[in-house]
C-alpha cells in the first residue's frame, strides 16, 4: 500500500516499459517466495515469465476488505488451489500456496474460530507448501492466540511457517513473534520471517531463522537498500520477494533485483541464492517442492499420443503483443 | 436406484491389476495399510487427498489387454495417459462403502467442494464409475462451467459420463465449451451418437460469428453436422469446401459422404479423388484430428 508520499507531475505520467534489464537476467531462473497472484493481472503473468518467474508462492492473506463469513475463507482457500494455479500454468509457472489465516481477520473471534475449523482440510492439500502468512498485525491478544493455534498446526502438520511481520513497531513485532515460534518449539529453520529490514534482519539470522525481504515500493524495501543488506549480510538464509498485491507494488521485484545486484557487482552465485535457492530450500521442507516440476510446466508442448490422437496438457496462452495499438 | 451400474467388484480388480503394474511396493504397502482404515470418513478423505505424496506422479502404462477389460466392464472407461496418482484417486473412491446413499452422496460430495486442481480431475474422471450415477448429472455441468483446464479435459475428453447422463441443452454446452476452449473434440465420448439439430444450428450461428470476426472455425465443428445438412447450412458448408485449406475442405468432405442431403452428395461426386480416398479409409475425421495437431 502507498504511504504518504509527495506526487509530482513526473509521477503521473505513463510509465514507459523498457526491460532493457533483462538482457543483464537472461537465462537466469527466478522464484518469488510471496506474491499475491490473485489480485494479479494475467498480463502481470506473462510479463513474470518472460522475466525468468519459473515457481511462485502465494501466501493466503487479507483480501483490502474484511471477510465476514468461514465460506468466502474455503472459497478463497479453493481458488489458491485450483483457479489461480491453474491460471500460472498457462504461462509455465508453477503456484504453490501456504495457507493460513491472516493477522488482520484474526481479530474477528467467531470468524477466526471458523476458519480455524476448515484449516486441516486445506493444509494437506498438494502444493501446500506451508502455513501462512500468520503472525502480528496490530499485536492484538487474539492475534497472538491464532498465531499460537497456527504454529501448532504447523508443527503437526511438519510444514514451514511463513510470518508477516507487522508494519508498525516491526521491530518488537518480529522480536515477539520469533519469541513465540521457539516457545512452540518450531526449529528456526521451519520458520521463514518475512518483511525484514535493516532493523530485524541481524537478530533474525542470528538466531538461525530465514530473512525474507519484500521488495516493495514505500512502505517496506527498495532494492538499491536490498543490494546493501546482501553486501553486509551475505546470502545465507536471505531471500527477496515481491509481496505484489492490490497495492502499488511490482511482480517483477525479483528479477529487477537480480539485475540491479548484478549491475553493483554482487557474485552471480550469490544472486541465484537470495533469488531462488534459498526460498526452494526453505520451503521445500514441505516435502511439496519438486524442481523437476519446474521443468514440466514450463514445457508448453506436453502432448502425448495415443491411437493417433493427442492428449493436450497444459492449455499454454498464445502471446500477445503488447507494444502495438492493434487489438485482434 | 442402482448403487453401481457395472460390476464394482470386477472393476476394481482390474485396476488393481494396472496399479500393480506402475507403482512401486513401498506405495502399495501404504494403500493396503490406509485400506485397513477406510471406513473412517476422515481417514477416507485424508486418504484420498495424500495419495500423491506416496504414489508418485508417473503416467501409467495400460496393456491392450487391460484397456479391453475396463472397456467391457464400463464401455467407453478410459484411463490411459493419466498419472498414477489419478488412477490411484479413482480406485480409491471404489473403496467407499455405498451402502448408506445419503452419507455417500455426502462424503463424495465434500470431496468435491474442497478439492484442488488435481483431486479435482481425478473426481471428474471417476464419474463413470461413481455409484448412483444419476445424482451427479448437476456436478458434470458444474465441471464444463470449470475455468481451469485440466478439469474441463477430465469432464470433456475421453469420459463416457456426460454422453450417457447430460440433457441435450447441457451436452450442447459441454461441446461448445470444448470449442471455446481449443479441446481436441474428437476425444469427446459420444461426440457422433449425441449430435442434434440444436446444436448444429448453433454452430452455424457460431460459424458466422467467427467469420464476421475474421477468425478461423475449427474444422472438426463440421462434423456434427454430418446428420443435419439442409438448404439452410449447405451454403455455408459449401464456403468450407471451397476453402484453400486442404483440411478445411476435407472436413466439408467427410461432411458430405455421412449425409443424406443430395445437394450435399453432388457436390462431393464433383471430387472424384477426394471421394475415393474417403471411401478407401485414407481420410477420415481421425486423420483430419491428426492434422489439426501438427498445424
Amino acid at each position: 500500500m502507498c504511504g504518504i508520499h509527495e506526487l509530482t507531475e513526473k509521477d503521473l505520467q505513463p510509465l514507459t516499459y523498457t526491460p532493457a534489464y533483462l538482457d543483464k537476467i537472461k537465462g537466469m531462473r527466478f522464484f518469488d517466495p510471496h506474491v499475491h497472484m490473485t489480485s494479479r493481472t494475467t498480463d502481470d503473468y506473462q510479463a513474470m515469465a518472460d522475466a525468468g518467474v519459473v515457481a511462485l508462492i502465494e501466501p493466503a492473506f487479507w483480501l483490502g476488505q474484511p471477510r465476514t463469513g468461514v465460506d468466502t475463507f474455503r472459497d478463497y482457500f479453493n481458488s489458491l488451489l485450483g483457479w489461480e494455479r491453474f491460471r500460472a500454468s498457462q504461462f509455465g509457472i508453477k503456484h504453490y500456496c501456504t495457507i493460513g489465516l491472516n493477522s488482520k481477520e484474526a481479530n474477528n473471534e467467531a470468524l477466526a474460530e471458523a476458519v480455524m475449523e476448515i484449516m486441516p482440510q486445506f493444509i494437506y492439500k498438494e502444493g501446500v507448501v506451508g502455513v501462512g502468512e500468520i503472525g502480528f498485525d496490530d499485536q492484538t491478544p487474539l492475534e497472538e492466540k491464532y498465531y499460537r493455534a497456527q504454529l501448532e498446526l504447523a508443527k503437526e502438520a511438519n510444514l514451514p511457517v511463513q510470518i508477516h511481520t507487522p508494519h508498525r513497531d516491526k521491530k518488537k513485532g518480529t522480536q515477539r513473534s520469533m519469541d513465540i515460534a521457539i516457545e512452540h518449539g518450531l526449529p528456526p529453520h521451519m520458520v521463514i520471517v518475512d518483511h525484514n529490514n535493516e532493523e530485524t534482519v541481524k537478530e533474525v539470522l542470528d538466531r538461525g531463522f530465514w530473512a525474507a525481504f519484500t521488495i516493495y515500493p514505500f512502505t517496506k524495501m527498495g532494492n538499491e537498500r536490498m543490494v546493501e543488506v546482501v553486501k553486509q549480510y551475505g546470502s545465507e538464509r536471505i531471500m527477496v520477494n515481491s509481496a505484489a498485491d492490490w497495492g502499488i507494488s511490482d511482480p517483477l521485484a525479483v528479477p529487477k533485483t537480480a539485475a540491479l545486484m548484478h549491475e553493483s557487482g554482487i557474485d552471480s552465485n550469490d544472486i541465484h541464492l537470495v533469488t531462488y535457492v534459498n526460498a526452494v530450500k526453505a520451503f521445500a521442507q514441505s516435502g511439496q517442492i519438486n524442481e523437476a516440476d519446474f521443468d514440466i510446466a514450463g514445457n508448453i508442448d506436453q502432448s502425448e499420443k495415443f491411437n493417433g490422437s493427442t492428449v493436450l496438457r497444459g492449455g499454454q496462452q498464445p502471446r500477445i503483443n503488447k507494444n502495438t495499438t492493434i487489438i485482434r | 436406484m442402482a448403487q453401481y451400474v457395472y460390476d464394482r467388484q470386477k472393476m476394481s480388480e482390474a485396476l488393481t491389476a494396472i496399479i500393480a503394474g506402475n507403482s512401486s511396493e513401498a506405495a502399495r504397502d501404504w494403500l493396503q495399510q490406509r485400506l485397513e482404515k477406510a471406513a473412517s470418513i476422515p481417514q477416507f478423505n485424508q486418504t484420498f487427498t495424500a495419495i500423491p505424496r506416496f504414489t508418485g506422479k508417473n503416467i501409467v502404462t495400460v496393456s491392450p489387454e487391460q484397456a479391453a477389460v475396463l472397456h467391457q466392464l464400463v464401455p467407453g472407461f478410459f484411463v490411459h495417459g493419466w498419472t498414477l496418482d489419478r488412477l490411484i484417486r479413482v480406485w480409491w473412491l471404489l473403496q467407499l462403502d455405498a451402502t448408506d446413499k445419503a452419507a455417500y452422496l455426502d462424503t463424495v460430495e465434500k470431496l468435491f467442494l474442497s478439492a484442488e486442481m488435481n483431486e479435482l480431475a481425478a473426481l471428474y474422471s471417476a464419474l463413470p464409475l461413481l455409484a448412483y450415477p444419476e445424482t451427479w448429472i448437476f456436478r458434470t455441468a458444474e465441471g464444463v462451467r470449470s475455468n481451469i483446464g485440466v478439469v474441463q479435459e477430465a469432464v470433456m475428453l475421453q469420459n463416457p459420463y456426460p454422453a450417457r447422463y447430460l440433457d441435450e441443452p447441457a451436452w450442447n454446452q459441454l461441446v461448445m465449451k470444448a470449442i471455446f476452449t481449443d479441446k481436441p473434440l474428437h476425444l469427446i465420448s459420444g461426440l457422433d451418437q449425441r449430435s442434434n439439430a440444436a446444436l448444429a444450428a448453433i454452430l452455424t450461428d457460431f460459424a458466422h460469428e467467427r467469420w464476421a470476426a475474421g477468425r478461423k472455425v475449427s474444422p472438426m465443428q463440421w462434423r456434427l453436422l454430418t446428420a443435419f445438412v439442409t438448404a439452410d447450412n449447405m451454403a455455408d458448408l459449401t464456403r468450407v469446401w471451397h476453402s484453400a485449406d486442404q483440411v478445411e475442405k476435407a472436413a466439408a468432405a467427410l461432411v458430405f459422404s455421412g449425409s443424406d442431403y443430395a445437394p450435399a452428395k453432388t457436390l462431393l461426386a464433383s471430387d472424384p479423388a477426394l471421394t475415393a480416398e474417403i471411401q478407401s479409409g485414407a481420410l477420415s475425421w481421425d486423420v483430419v484430428a491428426a492434422k489439426l495437431t501438427q498445424n
